[in-house]
């Protein structure tokens, strides 16, 4: 029973974290591109109830930066004009899913005043803005990304196992050259392969596809494990003395005795390839400006005064840390259970 | 290594025939071979199984397959682990029905639930829908039988239906299986290593020792006169069966002397030679040909002529 409460906390916050990211329109305040170019790097602004004078306040509202004269990026709160923070308020219209146009959005300030709860970047972007965004990058790579692998594991792993002989020579060769492939170094030649220019959802899906690909060889022999003692099980062979064939075997008693497996490896994929991504990103080989990912937005602290001077500018590895530990804690619950039922 | 060697038997419709011998005697590769079943590794080097003129084992695997389970089927051993853990009992059998035959999932279903219906004349339609870990063994025993009755075969080959049950359990599917023996005048092969459950089932017994048939008989004849020394050993060695139908005589069981013999080492001469009471000078030196003292037994030993 509290294994089961464990299970369904770590589910609904990883569907609330997935579900902000996928609404990010109606939750961030801004636009992704929208620029201040008045407040680069602006600090993260204080969300107050007790303004400077000591009176306290019914609604949350912020002190709004105003610039400090003679100094490039220093910033004064402005308490002459506090600005209330609404919810609910139409702004700029944005679309969810490329389906629905929408104009409410979750909160913002009265009368045009301006809110960064997490400070902005160079260009004065809102950098909660962009989180939020940028996590449709990172998620979306690390859920396709592992569907890729887990798709060409089973198959070919399913394969190996269930044939056996030849083939399964040639197939776990293959995996174990694939292990020993230094990842990073592969991606890196790839991208310099092609053409300087390329548009950023080709390189998004570009780089999807190749850390996708690359990852299958784990899966595969995991799965082919499970697929080798599946298919030897009574009932297994039970069925094909009654006539099942080989296609039948796998798809209604082999296939479903991996699915445990599956989920587990799913699990723990799924934020290695978030990483991978971010690496990649980081470097300058995922998605280019100005789609933000969570990589390539942590990507200007290679700048040394970013670095230095700018601490908000971390705030999106901050983001990856409830979900990364969701979905190992995901993991390790779902190894239990499937430990339960198949061992 | 050869589990089978020179195994040769006929059966008419309608007759049971038992099958008994020790572990490793190769009763149950005989089983698996007669389906082309063997676990990888094994195969069938020389012989013929013949359905109605058919040698099954020349079949292509697609052809096979439509014979397993529709005109040939087995009774598995280890009910506990030979259905689907996370499927219906009901499924289970509809899915044999559904391989075989073009009926649309309905009928499927209601044949498989008049296949249950055999087995379990009372609470079909509750255990049909059980899964196998809310049956007990016994139950899930009589679903393996169900199975291989679903698509009315010509031959069932049970290998030890009672191997892992009680004894009380054990003589209720002993029970079925007679009765469906006499309702649908079935085709059986009962595989065990207790010569007592063939009592009142079998019409003649086979008794297998290192991969060799050296006894065959009527049950009747096989139980109250073996021929062969290890028959005999293997009668002595549990309680008696009572083939005449008496209340089984009270006497000191024995144990035959010795192990059964390593398939990959056999003596040159007869077998059974090391651990025989009534061994003699030829019994080291060649193995005996099939004698048969009779019109409807054979034998396989030098006391009868060898």
């Amino acid at each position: 029973m509290r294994q089961r409460t464990k299970l369904v906390l770590v589910v609904a916050v990883l569907l609330s974290i997935h579900a902000v990211v996928l609404l990010a329109g109606f939750f961030a305040p801004y636009d992704v591109e929208a620029q201040h170019r008045d407040l680069p790097f602006a600090p993260p602004m204080r969300v107050r109830f007790v303004d400077s004078n000591g009176n306290p306040h019914l609604r949350p509202f912020v002190y709004p930066w105003s610039a400090r004269e003679g100094g490039f990026g220093e910033y004064a709160e402005d308490r002459n004009h506090p600005a209330e923070l609404r919810f609910l308020v139409q702004g700029k219209p944005y679309t969810i899913v490329g389906l629905f146009t929408l104009r409410v959005r979750l909160f913002g300030a009265e009368n045009g005043a301006r809110v960064f709860l997490m400070g902005t970047d160079g260009f004065g972007r809102d950098l909660f803005s962009r989180v939020i965004y940028g996590g449709q990058i990172s998620l979306l790579a690390g859920l396709l990304a592992t569907a890729i692998s887990l798709l060409l594991g089973l198959v070919l792993g399913g394969i190996a196992g269930y044939y056996g002989s030849w083939v399964d020579d040639v197939l776990m060769r293959g995996t174990e050259l694939f292990l020993a492939l230094p990842w990073l170094y592969l991606l890196l030649a790839i991208r310099a392969f092609l053409p300087l220019q390329v548009n950023p959802s080709q390189a998004f899906l570009l780089l999807i596809v190749v850390i996708g690909a690359i990852g299958w060889a784990r899966p595969a022999r995991l799965l082919r494990g499970v697929v080798l003692s599946a298919r030897e099980r009574d009932f297994v062979r039970a069925a094909r003395g009654f006539g099942a064939s080989d296609f039948y075997l796998l798809r209604r008693h082999v296939l479903p005795q991996t699915f445990g497996v599956l989920l587990t490896q799913a699990a723990i994929l799924v934020p290695q390839y978030i990483l991978a991504e971010v690496t990649l990103s980081f470097l300058g080989l995922g998605v280019g400006e100005p789609v933000p990912s969570w990589g390539s937005m942590l990507g200007s602290l290679q700048q040394y005064h970013v670095l230095s001077s700018y601490w908000w500018m971390f705030l999106p590895g901050l983001a990856l840390v409830p979900y990364l530990l969701g979905y190992s804690a995901l993991a390790a619950i779902l190894h239990e259970r499937v430990k339960d039922v198949f061992l | 290594m050869h589990a089978l060697e020179d195994v040769s038997f006929a059966m008419r419709p309608g007759e049971v025939v038992g099958v008994v011998g020790e572990s490793g005697s190769g009763k149950s590769t005989l089983a698996l071979s007669l389906l082309r079943l063997l676990p990888p590794g094994g195969q069938v080097v020389r012989g013929a199984v013949e359905l109605d003129a058919r040698d099954l084992l020349a079949l292509e695997e697609r052809e096979l397959e439509r014979i397993r389970g529709a005109e040939v089927s087995l009774i598995w051993q280890e009910p506990g682990i030979a259905l689907n853990p996370v499927m219906r009992v009901r499924d289970q059998v509809g899915e044999i029905i559904r391989a075989h035959h073009s009926w649309n999932q309905q009928r499927c279903t209601d044949e498989a639930n008049a296949t249950l219906a055999l087995v379990f004349p009372s609470d079909t339609a509750r255990i049909g829908a059980a899964y196998p870990h809310q049956l007990s063994g016994g139950q899930r025993q009589r679903v393996l039988i169900a199975q291989a009755l679903s698509c009315h075969p010509k031959l069932i080959v049970a290998d030890e239906p009672t191997a892992s049950l009680d004894a009380v359990i054990q003589a209720e599917i002993l029970e079925l299986l007679r009765d469906l023996k006499q309702r649908l005048n079935l085709s059986l092969i009962v595989i065990t290593h207790n010569p007592g459950i063939l009592v009142g089932l079998a019409d003649r017994v086979l008794v297998m020792y290192a991969g060799r048939v050296v006894e065959e008989g009527p049950a009747a004849r096989v139980y109250s006169a073996s021929l062969h020394p290890y028959t005999r050993g293997l009668l002595r060695a549990v309680p008696h069966p009572a083939a005449e139908g008496g209340a089984g005589q009270r006497a000191r069981l024995q144990a035959i002397e010795g192990n059964p013999p390593d398939l990959g080492r056999l003596p040159a001469g007869c077998a059974f030679e090391p651990r025989c009471p009534d061994r003699m000078a030829a019994c080291a030196e060649r193995e005996p040909a099939e004698v048969s003292p009779d019109a409807v037994s054979k034998v396989r030993c030098f006391k009868y002529g060898g």
